[in-house]
């Protein structure tokens, strides 16, 4: 039976802060990232998308192993760089809050891809993720081509219009 | 939306290279950069020529304004990321 039967809150500062400690190279993207650059909307959990060099897939173990991260579906947690390239979406519910370990979004190449426009965001508490840009959250969003997401969409849309004619280069 | 964004990202989702797109099209890299970084407008016909030949096309139609939520956005940005999480938890609170 899983140790976390009721849903923890959602903490993203603890969840954050426990991929730092270990040192762990990811971008953060979805929603929260969305949020993190501007976008309305709300989220319950944190999606990343993890370097996936040996060494950083061990300390991204090592962090789950401290957030005490459970899969989703129930399966067994392999985190491996094996096992990592063989799942799509790895949803984990941790001790503060839900996790995504993303190893390739749609619409990208992964984390060497995200990371030349992604840029570490101040958002307290002494953290400073590194965070998809605003054009690549676009860019995943539209291919997967939810059309529930479409609102989202639109609000990226504006979000690289607002920067543009703000003079800041994405 | 700019046009060199939305070239950009079709062509990024197409996985090509600059000069991939552009023997495609028949046109330097160079023109495509320029492109890319809106330092030039293809014009309409031109875009959705660039964005056919990532194997996208451009669907246009006309949707409402929507000032309320633009003026939203507009706040949101001039805050410090900081604070943009903080609304957020504060919003996720009050569920």
């Amino acid at each position: 039976m899983s140790r976390l039967a009721e849903k923890p809150r959602f903490d993203p500062y603890e969840l954050l802060g426990a991929l730092e400690s270990r040192r762990v190279a990811y971008i953060l993207i979805g929603a929260f990232a969305r949020v993190i650059q501007g976008a309305d909307e709300v989220t319950e959990g944190i999606d990343i998308v993890p370097s996936m060099r040996d060494e950083n897939i061990n300390r991204l173990a090592h962090a789950l192993d401290d957030l005490g991260a459970e899969r989703i579906d129930g399966k067994e947690l392999d985190v491996s760089p094996e096992s990592l390239v063989k799942e799509a979406v790895l949803a984990l519910q941790t001790e503060r809050g839900e996790l995504k370990v993303v190893p390739e979004p749609a619409g990208t190449r992964g984390y060497d891809d995200l990371r030349w426009h992604a840029t570490g965001e101040h958002i307290g508490k002494g953290l400073r993720p590194r965070v998809a840009s605003v054009n690549d959250l676009a860019r995943m969003v539209a291919a997967l081509g939810r059309e529930n997401e479409l609102p989202q969409l639109l609000q990226l849309r504006r979000l690289a219009e607002l920067e543009v004619s703000r003079g800041i280069e994405l | 939306m700019t046009a060199g964004r939305l070239l950009r990202e079709a062509r990024l989702r197409a996985r090509l290279s600059q000069g991939e797109l552009g023997k495609r099209v028949g046109r330097p890299r160079t023109q495509i950069a320029r492109w890319e970084q809106d330092a030039v407008d293809p014009g309409f016909g031109t875009l959705r020529e660039l964005l056919r030949a990532c194997g996208f096309d451009l669907h246009s139609e006309l949707v409402p304004y929507e000032p309320t939520e633009d003026a939203r956005l507009e706040k949101n940005v001039l805050l410090a990321p900081e604070r943009r999480v903080g609304r957020m938890l504060r919003a996720l609170g009050q569920r």
